[in-house]
């Protein structure tokens, strides 16, 4: 079976969900989103027919797809009422209600913008109320430096009417397509915003691509598609710019990644998010990566009053590799399950994930993790390492891997720890004259640190920053 | 569930079997209740992920399976004087163990925990009871079941008192061949009281025509330890649950696993222990080898309670793959409520390893002898901890077996 029908079969078909449909009526109400919702979101924004199309197909799979409710131990989702979201998602009225004020802010996201030491009008622009001018000038200035090489980079709403044929071939098909799950589904239909990035052949941009931009005027940043097209040989990092708290005036986030990752191309993609405590986080990320391509995933979750998230490659040509580097961290109240997918598809593909998870004050993490490598993928290998560091003894730490292995010229590990903060290193540092708290600061840092090398150095500083704030207690 | 079942199982049928071995009355409502309970119970837990069941015991007929009256088996019992080995039946009309039996049964694993799990308790003809009293030192305690029927169900029941120790050897075999599907199900509770140290041996070697289901649990009390050890070769199709519960503070448990699955042989190995006091120890080791078009699905659960304090637990799991129409599935879970703890897990899955194969080759070995040389040695780690002799001979002489076929 050639690895174009293996991916096929692992995306966009019924089987891979009819197992879970025998619940379907119970859970999915008569009123959910109507059609004309959907005409309406389509027709503010000037979409063509093909478009609206797919928003009223991925409607209908998401009327007909039951909630995610037989996973084992996953966050609770009975508060996530789907007609109770539905009138958000009208356009604009109801949306600039919560965002575009200042003042109307919950206070644990000013409290935090002032402890970050943010300048006031950044601060607005983080939070999605106001325009980033620092930010807008200098993606201006590397767009032009971009284009002259033929790098796209702008809103995915612009990118629908300006680059058609590019949009309309990669977009919800074959990497995400919207029957993968009931918030792909939901994306596809009121999916707004976002990013759009076009990398053409052999060419590198060297300075990371960030997508800080799109809160100055999406108000509705909580369906973002984010879509990258990486030609062969190309190479782009790009960064998701929600590392500060968003405030939202719903409580869902359902934002769509898509990769395309051609041959010998190479993509990192990082993001750091700390949603609100009141957003629920059920996202869908993938990557296909061609021959001999390279996929990186680096995130943090720190915020959210639970995580869904598990980035995904497909591996599908010879060669392939893919890195997953994640962190999560879950205080009081959090359910952060996240974790990653990869597909070996393709001879010789190559996959290392490493998790690490610290949770604390009643927080839980999981790492929830699929590794599978299909018939036919031989001498491939994949290394998969989670730590999970507790703080105290109200928090709860699981790792559940699953892994799939359908070809015997393979080399597959998994590896996983559980551990207390040590006693001992506390004891040592407090013995050097330091306070149990900065010690404790102290041993988090070096426990997450292969995570933030990996990070542009500002987004490193940043998340030592909101992780030093989560143990303190002083986030909400 | 279905009641595909139901339909030739009557109350009728389950009293039968009960009035042949003169059973008292508890007992017989006990079995009845599970066999009323069959409409509303699930078959048990299997993993699935995107697109895909693990094991799919749903496509068993158990209608065809399932002639519990015909059922037939030569079981041969054997302890010393001061510990008993008798069937459950005259266990539970003793006047001497009936009230042990009674308090016992059912106590670890829950007649109606599933589908399957009722329907051995509803229908077993065959049970054990073995009682090693407080103090007692019962080294040499062996259970040997032969399989002559369409279908059997077991059931042992194992109650070990304060201080004891017992030492449990039990084997599986298939007599006459029937050249038709079987059906085989095992349910066995140990009861380790306080200080008790409690190994069970299994060997499960049915012939390929036999689908087998086994769920076997210990519930230590402080101090006691259970230590399982587990071969599968037979059979076409396992389901098998390993587990304990860690009840008692310092208690401990200890998991070996070994399987090689040949032709189109599936075994679905579950390890799990559950910490459910303080200073509670768990090492669980399972090791598999797959030839041909064999399936493994490994299961581990680490389950780590809120009050387990002081938990050390570990898992490894290692498979290999001889063969590339064989499929590996592994997932082991760590689920740690309690951080006072150290936990930790690791699996992996690969093939012989090329270089020592060219190593062995290149001094003059043959081929096909140096892999079963290295498959041999993959199962050592395993063996090794296996402290019974006869067992550890047995299991190597049916992977010896295996290899030479």
């Amino acid at each position: 079976m050639s690895s174009e029908q293996d991916h096929l079969k692992e995306t966009d078909t019924e089987e891979r969900f009819s197992f879970k449909n025998e619940h379907e009526a119970a859970l999915v109400s008569e009123r959910g989103l109507t059609e004309e919702t959907i005409r309406l979101i389509s027709e503010d924004k000037d979409e063509p027919e093909w478009m609206l199309e797919r928003r009223l197909r991925a409607l209908k799979l998401f009327q007909e797809m039951p909630m995610p409710t037989d996973w084992p131990g996953q966050p609770d989702l009975s508060e996530v009422d789907v007609d109770k979201i539905v009138p958000y998602i009208r356009p604009d009225v109801e949306m600039r209600e919560g965002t575009d004020d200042w003042e109307n802010l919950p206070d644990e996201i000013k409290d935090t913008f002032d402890k970050l030491g943010i300048p006031e009008a950044e601060r607005k622009a983080l939070s999605g109320v106001g325009a980033q001018y620092e930010s807008e000038v200098v993606y201006q200035n590397m767009q032009d430096q971009w284009e002259e090489k033929g790098v796209v980079f702008m809103n995915m709403d612009r990118a629908v009417q300006e680059h058609p044929e590019i949009v309309k071939e990669h977009f919800m098909t074959s990497c995400v397509p919207p029957s993968d799950n009931k918030f792909a589904a939901l994306h596809g239909a009121v999916w707004s915003g976002g990013s759009f990035v076009y990398v053409p052949e052999d060419v590198t941009v060297e300075m990371p691509v960030q997508a800080y931009f799109r809160m100055n005027s999406e108000g509705m940043g909580q369906f973002e598609h984010t879509l990258i097209v990486a030609e062969p040989g190309s190479e782009v990092h790009y960064i998701e710019g929600c590392s500060a708290p968003k405030y939202s005036a719903f409580n869902l986030h359902s934002g769509g990644v898509e990769v395309f990752v051609k041959e010998d191309a190479h993509v990192q993609y990082s993001t750091v998010q700390n949603w609100s405590r009141n957003t629920y986080n059920l996202n869908t990320k993938r990557a296909i990566v061609e021959e001999n391509g390279t996929m990186e995933w680096i995130s943090g979750s720190m915020g959210s009053k639970a995580t869904m998230l598990y980035p995904c490659s497909i591996l599908k040509g010879r060669g392939a590799t893919d890195t997953h580097i994640t962190i999560a961290f879950a205080g009081e109240g959090q359910d952060i399950d996240t974790g990653a997918k990869v597909y070996h598809n393709a001879p010789n593909t190559k996959s290392t994930i490493e998790s690490k998870s610290i949770s604390k004050d009643g927080g839980r993490t999981n790492y929830r993790g699929l590794v599978h490598i299909a018939d036919g993928a031989e001498n491939s290998s994949t290394a998969v390492e989670c730590d999970a560091l507790m703080f105290d003894n109200e928090s709860t730490s699981d790792t559940m891997p699953y892994m799939e292995i359908e070809e015997s010229k393979v080399d597959v590990a998994h590896e996983a720890t559980v551990g207390k903060i040590g006693d001992e290193d506390i004891f040592y540092l407090q013995s050097r004259g330091l306070d149990d708290d900065d010690a404790k600061k102290m041993i988090v840092a070096g426990f997450i640190e292969p995570i933030t090398e990996e990070l542009p150095i500002e987004y490193a500083v940043e998340l030592n920053r909101l992780i030093e704030l989560e143990m303190e207690g002083s986030l909400g | 569930m279905s009641t595909q079942v139901h339909a030739t199982l009557t109350d009728e049928t389950v009293r039968k079997i009960s009035d042949a071995n003169d059973e008292p009355e508890w007992l017989i409502e006990t079995r009845l209740d599970a066999l009323s309970a069959l409409d509303d119970l699930e078959l048990p837990h299997v993993i699935q992920t995107p697109g895909r069941s693990w094991t799919n015991l749903e496509a068993l007929d158990f209608e065809s399976l399932v002639d519990p009256l015909t059922a037939a088996e030569e079981k041969d019992l054997v302890g010393d004087d001061d510990v008993v080995v008798t069937t459950l039946a005259e266990a539970a009309s003793d006047d001497e163990y009936a009230d042990i039996v009674r308090e016992n049964f059912g106590s670890i694993v829950d007649p109606q925990e599933n589908f399957l799990t009722a329907l051995s308790t509803a229908l077993f003809s065959s049970g054990t009871f073995i009682y090693v009293p407080e103090g007692v030192d019962a080294e040499d305690v062996k259970i040997r079941t032969e399989m002559n029927s369409r279908s059997l169900f077991n059931y042992t029941l194992v109650v070990a008192e304060e201080s004891s120790t017992a030492t449990i050897l039990e084997r599986q075999y298939s007599g006459a061949e029937l050249d038709e599907d079987r059906y085989y199900s095992a349910v066995v509770e140990v009861a380790a009281g306080e200080n008790a140290h409690v190994q069970y041996g299994w060997l499960q070697n049915l012939d390929q025509d036999t689908y087998n289901y086994t769920l076997k649990r210990g519930r230590t009390d402080t101090y006691a330890t259970i230590n399982w050890i587990e071969g599968n070769l037979g059979s076409r199709l396992t389901k098998s649950a390993v587990e304990t519960t860690l009840d008692g503070s310092g208690s401990e448990s200890q998991i070996v696993g070994a399987f090689f699955g040949h032709e189109d042989q599936h075994f679905d190995v579950n390890a799990r222990v559950w910490h459910r006091n303080e200073h509670t120890t768990a090492d669980l080791v399972t090791r598999g080898v797959l030839d041909d078009e064999a399936r493994s699905v490994y299961e581990g659960v680490q389950d780590v309670g809120r009050d387990a304090w002081d938990t050390s637990s570990y898992q490894r799991e290692n498979t290999l793959m001889l063969s590339d129409e064989s499929e590996a599935d592994a997932s082991p879970k760590l689920i740690i409520n309690n951080h006072d703890t150290e936990a930790s897990h690791s699996a992996t899955v690969g093939q012989v390893d090329a270089e020592e194969l060219l190593y062995m080759t290149s001094r003059g070995i043959g081929e096909k002898e140096a892999t079963d040389m290295l498959v041999k040695g993959f199962f050592v780690p395993v063996l090794d901890e296996i402290a019974i002799d006869e067992f550890r001979d047995d299991l190597e002489s049916l992977i010896t077996a295996r290899l030479d076929e």
